[in-house]
């Protein structure tokens, strides 16, 4: 790969780095600020805000609710990232050889990304009642001890909504796994099949070095996704019952907008931000520095 | 190795696998597998539309999860009559195009000039723009409509179109840059030679060059921005103006839901997102990371 | 070979480029008036109500409304609630908007978003024959009126009447009576109550509000919920007894449906009784819709006034308004007699106008049952959230459905909704 030599910049070259960077300064990184400096007031959304200094994160520490969320986020975030990015990935080694249907398997698990929430939402809570499917069909494999109320129940709540989340992103996953793996030389893959490798070596050894430019998207999509989840929680659970299926997104909604506590909202969603930041910058920054060194 | 990025993915054709009686198990294997997996996935499709063509009355009579026992158009009647379907879509479709073309196109800007010239802080520019993208939306709610409203465009679909370009950029970019990085510095420096300016070298040998990347990414922004709810409802006001996500929304009433027409909207509501995909699925498989993988 | 008229081709197809898709989207966006001060001469009407009924309800009483032009935006409710503020707030408010009354109003009145409409309430004004309790409701502290109440309705036990035939019981007025009945129709293998505490776990706080007002009385549950007594004080404790009475005959699979939900088994004889406001004949089936009555809430202590739950619906209008003039006149319009007899028969539902004018007797039998019931009571206090706040609601949900699910716990549960609603209501 022959190294790209940078010439002087001329001026329409920065017109083209500036003017988009304008927009996203006016319509990301300036209500931001704007977000961050009211976490450090207390509003409701009429009339001036009054600031409070950091009393919003001390509250924020002595909430059980957030405490909660929190935890919550976190197992969140490594159950719906980890599930959807070995699904993913999965189906999309599985799915990558051409073979008959693989184009309708592929169409069809990408299809719940096509559908609005609110819908898949409903039908995963009608699956998920007392007479849904999903009791139905432990009752007829005589499972019964399995059967409750899954949305209803504090100790399932979260999972079984965890559960229709990674149903609906594993397609948009293995979407992207499947343009990485095309990229992929296949036959260095035959190759080492001839050499006697077997199929996980194979896939180890030879595959999954090549994906690495994939993993960086995958991994800094499925981190923000993850903290972003918001639609399917509140149309399942709204967080209940009792909190025990609070976000610290669906938190953050419902203390900004049901109840209009602004100031405190945007404390919670500072640390959201903080928390995806913590994730996705170490891992970018090693990852383009290994492009820039390339 | 130059050849190699440039040609696009599908014609390098993968080596046959080994025929005989055992790739033809194997085979059976495969569908034995794949056919339930990809019922569960397309389950919910087939409930919305079952959903679809009941009345309300077969609903609250036996609720949504029972088998259906009526056949009506009540619930498509209703969504384009009262619940003005037909002129959500048209919105969505009005917001959707001009956000997606302007957001590629500053994208494929700001891209261009961070790949190719020697811009000092790259790096942290591109990491800056992608952490754009980390905010959860809900925090920029209310400072992005004070600042819609100070601008004098709020209640307008210019506002939704700004915000939509503005939080994409990020992401884009970072993508699109990948992408052009892996273009050879041989070509650019033959269209110099020969008396190009940076902007001939951009609109000429590079954007075509990104042409499977931009459709990648036209589908998959297409797919975000025509799915957007949060948004359309935080800026728009009058319910005329509203598109798709929002009126379906709305179909939801504060007291009763008619789940016919609900499903029937999204069944609506999911079928330009789906013809967008199916469209681009080739280019999804074979341009998303074409370049990133050395 | 590269060309100077290359240069130039190119980068006008890239401005005509952003040009169309400017023009693209700026052709889409309408005209909108941001001008500052200049007074309108049309109304913004901001509503909430997104059911099919009322909305083409409120959208045919708009059309009969020749003196001005009225735009009419529906919003899903979830959605306007959030919003609220924002729309009060803009430089070009929408004139009317559809709201509760209550607290929730005063709380944007004293805060000066509101509209003074005092003159409507006043001499000849359309709401100067209202009752004084609704008065009261559409009153900020400063005492001036800043609401218009339009239509209210009632809460109940609803039934079937031909089950409650079937399985030979009748509607109880007495605690004992009802939980006489409540064990019948548990021996048929029927679910005496159903409650949808799912998605809607504001369900839960029906019967809290109600044993409430039975218990202590309508005085006490205003006091509790503004703050003044303790919720795990001896009074809601023994609120709390008689509830527990009732989870027995409670349908647990009610944990997961949404109160539309639980309509369902009510319908389909799978359930007895189910205490909820008036609106539910909207989501029943229609071949039960005459079948469907109520009977009050049962009598704890005869010496407590008998208190009824009526949570009242209308409209405001905003104070930053640019057509303060049009705004009154469209609510006078709105409350008016016609206008409201209009609404309750389009909307098809059970609610009951605030008028005394409108015509009750052609509403159908069930309607008129429950403006008898609220006028024979001698309180009326809306529901949990409207007479305190949504943040106070949510800790009511969470403190009964935790004790639905556990009642042995009453005692934490109690202490920890004390120290919630204590945090909600010094903030």
């Amino acid at each position: 790969m022959t190294a790209t030599r940078l010439r002087a910049v001329p001026g329409v070259v920065w017109v083209f780095l500036l003017v988009p960077a304008a927009v996203e300064i006016g319509m990301v990184f300036w209500p931001a600020l704007n977000s961050f400096y009211l976490s450090l007031t207390k509003w409701n959304g009429l009339g001036a805000a009054q600031p409070v200094g950091l009393a919003n994160y001390r509250e924020l520490l002595s909430d059980d609710i957030f405490t909660g969320a929190l935890r919550n986020t976190v197992i969140w975030a490594v159950g719906f990232g980890g599930l959807s990015v070995l699904g993913g990935l999965a189906l999309a080694v599985a799915l990558n050889r051409p073979r008959r249907g693989v184009g309708l398997y592929r169409s069809a698990i990408y299809l719940p990304m096509v559908f609005s929430l609110a819908v898949t939402g409903l039908f995963w809570r009608v699956q998920y009642q007392p007479d849904g499917t999903i009791n139905t069909l432990l009752g007829a494999v005589g499972l019964e001890s399995l059967e409750r109320q899954w949305l209803a129940d504090p100790d399932t709540a979260l999972y079984a909504v965890l559960v229709a989340a990674v149903w609906r992103q594993v397609g948009y996953v293995m979407v992207l796994y499947l343009a990485g793996l095309k990229g992929a030389d296949p036959t260095l893959d035959d190759a080492s099949a001839v050499d006697g490798a077997g199929p996980w070596q194979r896939f180890r050894y030879v595959v999954w070095p090549q994906l690495r430019g994939v993993n960086t998207v995958v991994f800094a999509v499925t981190v923000i996704d993850s903290l972003r989840t918001f639609d399917i929680v509140w149309s399942m659970t709204q967080g209940g019952p009792y909190h025990s299926s609070e976000l610290l997104s669906t938190y953050m909604f419902q203390q900004g907008f049901t109840f209009l506590n602004l100031g405190y909202a945007s404390a919670i969603a500072v640390v959201i931000f903080l928390l995806a930041l913590v994730f996705i910058i170490t891992y970018l920054a090693r990852a383009t520095r290994q492009e820039v060194e390339a | 190795m130059t050849a190699v990025t440039l040609v696009p993915a599908e014609q390098i054709s993968p080596a046959p696998a080994p025929a005989g009686p055992g790739r033809r198990r194997r085979g059976w294997v495969f569908h034995a597998v794949m056919i339930p997996l990809t019922l569960l996935w397309v389950a919910p499709m087939i409930f919305v539309v079952v959903l679809a063509f009941r009345s309300f009355d077969d609903i609250s009579q036996r609720g949504t999860a029972a088998l259906p026992g009526s056949f009506t158009l009540d619930g498509f009647r209703t969504a384009f009559g009262t619940g003005s379907m037909g002129r959500a879509l048209w919105t969505s479709i009005q917001v959707t195009v001009p956000a997606v073309l302007l957001s590629l196109l500053l994208a494929s800007w700001a891209a261009y000039a961070l790949s190719r010239y020697a811009i000092p802080g790259r790096r942290a520019i591109l990491l800056t723009m992608l952490a754009g993208n980390l905010l959860p939306p809900q925090i920029l709610l209310i400072p992005v409509s004070r600042v819609m409203e100070s601008l004098g465009i709020y209640d307008t679909l210019l506002a939704l179109v700004a915000i939509h370009v503005g939080f994409g950029l990020g992401f884009y970019t970072f993508v699109l840059h990948g992408f052009m990085r892996s273009i050879p510095a041989e070509l650019a420096e033959a269209a110099r030679i020969d008396g190009a300016g940076p902007f001939q070298i951009y609109a000429r040998i590079i954007m075509p060059l990104c042409r499977p990347s931009l459709a990648a990414l036209g589908a998959l922004a297409t797919t975000w921005i025509f799915n957007d709810l949060i948004w359309s409802i935080t800026v728009l006001r009058t319910e005329a103006k509203l598109p798709v996500t929002a009126a379906l929304l709305n179909l939801q009433g504060g007291y009763v839901s008619n789940w016919n027409v609900v499903a029937a909207a999204s069944l609506i509501a999911a079928v330009p997102t789906a013809l967008v995909f199916f469209a681009f699925q080739r280019h999804f498989v074979s341009g998303l990371l074409m370049g990133s993988s050395k | 070979m590269v060309h100077s008229e290359l240069t130039r081709r190119g980068f006008l197809a890239g401005l005509g480029g952003l040009g169309a898709a400017g023009i693209l989207a700026g052709c889409a966006t309408g005209s909108d008036d941001s001008g500052s001060g200049a007074a309108s001469s049309t109304l913004t009407l901001q509503s909430s109500l997104s059911d099919a009924d009322p909305k083409a309800a409120l959208t045919k009483v708009v059309e009969g409304y020749s003196k001005t032009k009225v735009t009419l935006n529906t919003i899903a409710i979830e959605t306007f609630r959030a919003q609220l503020p924002t729309y009060l707030n803009s430089g070009n408010p929408p004139d009317v908007l559809t709201w509760y009354a209550g607290s929730v109003a005063r709380d944007y009145a004293s805060k000066g978003f509101l509209l003074d409409v005092s003159d409507l309430w006043t001499g000849s004004g359309p709401c100067a024959g209202f009752s004084p309790a609704l008065k009261e409701l559409s009153t900020g502290a400063d005492g001036k009126q800043i609401f218009v109440p339009t239509s209210y309705y009632w809460w109940g036990v609803f039934y079937r009447k031909s089950a409650f035939q079937e399985w030979g019981v009748q509607p109880p007025t007495t605690w004992d009576e009802f939980i006489a009945v409540c064990k019948t129709i548990k021996s048929k293998g029927v679910a005496p109550l159903t409650m949808g505490t799912g998605s809607t776990p504001w369900v839960a706080s029906g019967w809290f509000d109600y044993l409430n007002l039975r218990i202590n009385g309508a005085e006490f549950h205003r006091e509790l919920l503004a703050g003044k007594h303790s919720f795990d004080g001896p009074e809601v404790k023994k609120v709390m007894d008689h509830y527990r009475q009732l989870i027995e005959f409670i349908d647990p699979k009610g944990r997961s449906y949404s109160w539309q939900d639980a309509v369902t088994p009510l319908a389909a004889k799978k359930a007895g009784m189910y205490l909820i406001g008036a609106f539910v004949t909207t989501a029943m089936p229609s071949d039960a819709a005459d079948d469907i009555d109520f009977f009050r809430v049962p009598i704890i202590d005869p010496s407590v006034p008998v208190a009824e739950e009526a949570p009242t619906d209308g409209f405001f209008a905003s104070a930053k308004s640019r057509n303060t003039a049009g705004a009154k006149e469209l609510l006078s319009y709105l409350a008016s007699a016609p206008a409201q007899q209009q609404f309750i028969q389009l909307s098809k539902s059970s609610n009951l106008p605030t008028s005394q004018q409108v015509d009750t007797s052609s509403f159908a039998p069930l309607v008129q049952k429950g403006i008898k019931l609220l006028n024979e009571s001698a309180a009326i206090t809306q529901f949990f959230n409207r007479d305190s706040s949504d943040e106070l609601q949510t800790t009511a949900d969470t403190a009964l459905t935790k004790f639905i699910d556990s009642p042995r716990d009453v005692n934490a549960i109690l202490a920890e909704w004390q120290a919630s609603a204590k945090k909600v209501l010094s903030s």
